[in-house]
């Protein structure tokens, strides 16, 4: 009895001790680093490291592209069926009338019964036309349909694989969860070393993009499956792949279907940044009005792109949508398809196949005209913010990490708030990741970087969270700002950054707003979720009691929400990482503009350098957040 | 009218079906089965076999012992319930019958073949053909219709689709699911979806079902309902039947005999009236407390040697003492017994009921 009263103080204070002696390290350690190596900069001893022989073999392979096996036997075949595939999808869709999309993303939505909806996706098929970029939407949505298939083509075979040999979903994991944390563009670069430039490239760096959500969708569906149901399967004697393809498949689907949808939205996004790879399509139509200054075609364009959005969120949502009771007759489906046909019959025969783009420039120009006027009006409000932001903000924070505080000691300290927070294990690996990135010359990059993310986090984190909370107190301002949040994460991260351009013009602000857009979605509702997850009883426990609303929030509601409202921040914190580096395109700085560089310059073994920064940072800013989440988390057993 | 066209149709099913199956006595042999859980079952085998608790063995080897050296033997058309409480073992126990666990030690035999040499091949042959099984959370596939779920079993048997949607059609009629065949499992209520589990089991013709807790997730009386059913059906099917319960009641009302287990071990196994009458274990004294025992045991349970020709009151061997005490009441003098044939075969006098009845206390 006694022994048991008195273990828990026993423990209490030699953790007391070992938090002390553990602060006593960081000091020391800050301190004695800082009076070493001030002033003097990261040696880049390793500069050519990596960047060395990858523009060794680069070269080697430009000039062996026709003849070496590599390419003649691998690279040139894929490339060939994939281009293929695009030119084929491509060219059906210009030969169908242009009415004929419209109507059949109609017709798939409308079949579950949901006919408002059916009703705007159609009509947002038709705005891209309207506004005269009919051809690029029909590029992009060509890209997309082969990167899907071959996602999907790979990605399902692979989560039945991970579903059934539990071997191979332990080594799988760390790689997609090593893929989920990459940012977009940082794919594009090893894909110039093999596939070139072009609309492949783009394919195949959408492919494995996208790819981590069919494989973990496709594994969890198929795990899910109830026990009981995959057992009566195999109790009658089915073989295995009976009860795969009778039982566990068609129960999966609707997840798969859910992995789908995801893959769909990830890989729009990363096809209109493909434009870095030439890849055509809508976001070069972006890429161009901005080289242009044409703000309003910019902003028209930015639009389609939503619109594309939209239209492939409903539509793929609507295939995995299973509630047989709201389902219409069969015989309506197939007169829907008999009027199709008949459509694209007269389509054709009249001639009425291009879109009449007629009205397109007459809505261009105005609009044009309207951005300017806002641009030259709000001036007097974003030039001063502009300026505060990056003089008062940006670059002192920058020249403090940068200048100020020798390199060691920031290392140091991130590799003890692993070790404080995971595990002499993470504290190594982020410790030694770190001075890699450093001696291959990438280490003033990452600062400005983890600046720019630094800022665009804490604003993030500011904006979200009250409004999360808020939101998770009052359903109803949560069912308000739901359909609100839903449309802002169909958007692909690329288009935040158009009106914020062209309001600020270039520059690091844009990125930074654009950024910020971004990452308070997840933010928001993470929190929210959190504090509507806290169990009621606990609450009523806290009234009776007689503590005040206040008291509740702070004592109970707030504490037992931390952990959801920490991975809420890792996933803000993320988020902006990603938008950072894509901000990259508009004049951001840092890694992003970097990456840029070496994409648009062909400079294949900096962009490698910078990936593996962009990679690094990733991963430690992401492994540290959610270890801190971990350790929020009430303790499970006593 | 629904309980006789019912019936009219569960003689057909027994026409029909009741032909298979050879004459020997035993049909299910379990024989020194063993099931343990973790990596190293070995070690944990033989710490178990020199007589270790679950508890030690588990903190030595991390391995559970689901089962421990059970052995029974079940007879053809009998109604075998295991009952024991959550974590007994009972569930494993009835997954190693039928080896969707695999078993560590020992041997299950039905109909003399053992299951736990079986291929891969040989016991899907032997699970199409012999067995079928009924499951605590029904475990119905919600993509397939109730006849399409109802025909499962023949379906991967292979047996062409006008034939299987008949002979689904007519076992949904036994079950009183007739009019549903085209709804989804979701569609239904909860004893209605079991009775979907029911008929699924039953359109293979199985020699032995199993069932795994099937009335545990039902309404009290949902559940009433259900274990009526299923005599019914038994009068007339005669499978043979392990049933899992938690439910002493439940073990009592349909079982034959009746194992209790524990700790993956049987503590007792007999019929109703032997454990009420006589439970060998205070576990086991536990369960059979709060029974009412005028409602458990039978004339044959407090039977006598004795003329019965004098008695005034007759009655059968399988009738409860409830149904016996009020002609004792009456009377001063024995209540003559019957068995099944009408011949006289003793008598039971108010002190051996008085004696039974006062065993406990």
């Amino acid at each position: 009895m006694t022994e048991a009263l008195e273990a828990p103080v026993g423990v209490g204070a030699r953790r007391l001790d070992r938090a002390a002696v553990s602060w006593l390290i960081l000091g020391a350690g800050v301190i004695g680093l800082q009076l070493l190596f001030a002033g003097r900069t990261f040696p880049a001893i390793w500069d050519t490291l990596i960047s060395g022989p990858i523009d060794q073999f680069e070269a080697w392979g430009r000039s062996n592209r026709l003849t070496h096996p590599l390419f003649t036997g691998f690279f040139q075949p894929v490339t060939d069926v994939i281009n293929w595939g695009l030119t084929a999808i491509e060219e059906s869709l210009l030969w169908l009338p242009w009415f004929v999309l419209p109507v059949a993303v109609f017709a798939i939505i409308a079949r579950n019964g949901n006919w408002r909806s059916g009703v705007v996706a159609g009509l947002a098929m038709v705005y891209p036309g309207l506004v005269g970029l009919w051809e690029p939407t029909i590029e992009t949505l060509a890209l997309m349909g082969v990167s899907v298939l071959i996602t999907v083509a790979i990605g399902v075979p692979l989560g039945v694989l991970a579903a059934f040999r539990f071997r191979f979903e332990q080594g799988m994991r760390p790689l997609l969860d090593a893929m989920q944390t990459i940012p977009a563009p940082v794919y594009f670069i090893p894909m110039l070393l093999f596939f070139g430039i072009g609309k492949v490239p783009a394919a195949v760096a959408t492919v494995i993009y996208a790819l981590p959500p069919v494989v973990r969708l496709t594994a969890l569906g198929i795990n899910k499956v109830p026990v009981a149901a995959v057992e009566a399967s195999r109790v009658f004697g089915s073989t295995n792949r009976q009860t795969l393809v009778k039982v566990q498949a068609p129960m999966a689907l609707p997840t798969i279907m859910t992995g789908v949808n995801q893959t769909i939205m990830m890989a729009l996004g990363i096809v209109v940044l493909a434009t870095l790879l030439a890849a055509g399509g809508l976001g070069q139509e972006v890429m161009d009005t901005l080289r242009l200054r044409r703000p309003g075609r910019g902003v028209a364009a930015g639009l389609a792109i939503v619109a594309v959005a939209m239209v492939l969120d409903r539509v793929s949502r609507s295939l995995a949508e299973r509630d047989r009771s709201k389902q219409i007759d069969k015989r309506w489906v197939l007169g829907g398809l008999a009027v199709l046909g008949g459509l694209v019959v007269f389509g054709r025969a009249t001639g009425a196949v291009a879109f009449p783009t007629v009205w397109g420039v007459r809505i261009l120009d105005p609009l044009d005209a309207i951005v300017v006027w806002a641009r030259d009006n709000l001036s007097f409000i974003t030039r001063p913010l502009n300026d505060f932001v990056v003089a008062d903000v940006l670059l002192p924070v920058r020249d403090f990490l940068l200048l100020s505080v020798a390199w060691p000691v920031l290392i140091f300290v991130t590799a003890w708030l692993a070790w404080k927070w995971k595990g002499m294990g993470l504290a190594i690996f982020s410790a030694v990741s770190l001075l890699v990135v450093g001696f291959i010359g990438m280490w003033e990059l990452s600062i400005i970087t983890l600046v720019q993310v630094i800022a665009a986090v804490l604003v993030s984190v500011a904006i979200a969270v009250p409004i999360g909370v808020w939101a998770g107190r009052r359903p109803k301002v949560e069912k308000a700002l739901g359909p609100i949040l839903d449309g802002l994460q169909t958007i692909p991260s690329f288009v935040y950054i158009i009106p914020v351009v062209m309001l600020f013009t270039i520059g690091q602000v844009p990125g930074l707003i654009a950024s910020v857009l971004y990452a308070i979605v997840p933010g928001i509702r993470i929190t929210a979720l959190g504090i509507r997850q806290v169990p009621n009883e606990s609450i009523e426990a806290s009234q009776t009691f007689g503590a005040t609303p206040r008291q509740t929030m702070l004592g109970v509601r707030i504490p037992l929400a931390a952990p959801t409202i920490m991975l809420g921040i890792n996933q803000v914190i993320m988020m902006v990482l990603a938008m950072v580096i894509i901000a990259g395109l508009v004049g951001g700085g840092g890694l992003g503009f970097e990456t840029v560089n070496a994409v648009v310059r062909n400079e294949t073994g900096l962009g490698f350098e910078v990936g593996l920064a962009i990679v690094v940072m990733a991963m430690i800013l992401d492994r540290i957040t959610q270890s801190w989440a971990e350790r929020l988390q009430p303790p499970a057993t006593p | 009218m629904v309980a006789a066209r019912t019936f009219q149709a569960v003689d057909w099913y027994i026409t029909e079906m009741s032909d298979n199956g050879s004459a020997a006595p035993v049909c299910l042999q379990i024989d020194q089965v063993w099931k343990i859980f973790g990596n190293r079952p070995e070690r944990a085998l033989t710490m178990a076999e020199s007589g270790s608790t679950r508890a030690d063995i588990l903190k030595a080897t991390g391995c559970t012992v689901g089962v421990r050296d059970v052995s029974f033997d079940v007879m053809r058309g009998e109604t075998f319930v295991v009952m024991g409480l959550s974590g007994s073992g009972k569930s494993t126990l009835i997954r190693c019958a039928s080896r969707l666990n695999e078993v560590t030690k020992g041997r299950v035999l039905l109909d003399g073949d053992d299951l736990t040499a079986m291929s891969e091949d040989e016991l899907r042959e032997v699970r199409r053909h012999k067995m079928s099984m009924v499951f605590q959370h029904f475990g119905l596939f919600p993509h397939r219709r109730v006849i399409d779920n109802a025909a499962y079993g023949l379906e991967v048997r292979g047996v062409d689709k006008g034939e299987r949607i008949e002979r689904a059609m007519e076992v949904l009629e036994v079950v009183g699911l007739k009019g549903w065949e085209n709804h989804y499992p979701q569609q239904l209520s909860g004893g209605m979806q079991q009775r979907v589990g029911l008929a699924r089991a039953l359109t293979v013709d199985p020699e032995i079902l199993f069932f795994d807790e099937p009335f545990s997730a039902l309404d009290p009386l949902i559940r009433r309902d259900m274990q009526d059913e299923l005599i019914r059906l038994q009068e007339t099917l005669q499978r043979t039947i392990v049933f899992i319960t938690h439910d002493f009641a439940e073990a009592i009302k349909l079982g034959d005999r009746i194992a209790i287990m524990k700790d993956g071990a049987f503590d007792q196994v007999g019929t109703a009236a032997e454990m009420i009458t006589n439970p060998q274990t205070d576990y086991v004294r536990e369960f059979t407390k709060d029974i009412p025992k005028t409602k458990v045991l039978t004339a044959a349970s407090v039977l006598m040697d004795g003329d019965s020709t004098a008695a005034t009151h007759r009655v059968h061997l399988e009738d409860t003492i409830e149904s016996v005490l009020p002609h004792l009441l009456s009377d001063l003098s024995p209540v003559g017994v019957d068995d099944v044939e009408g011949t006289a075969v003793g008598i039971v006098d108010r002190q051996a009921v008085a004696h039974v009845l006062e065993a406990e206390e």
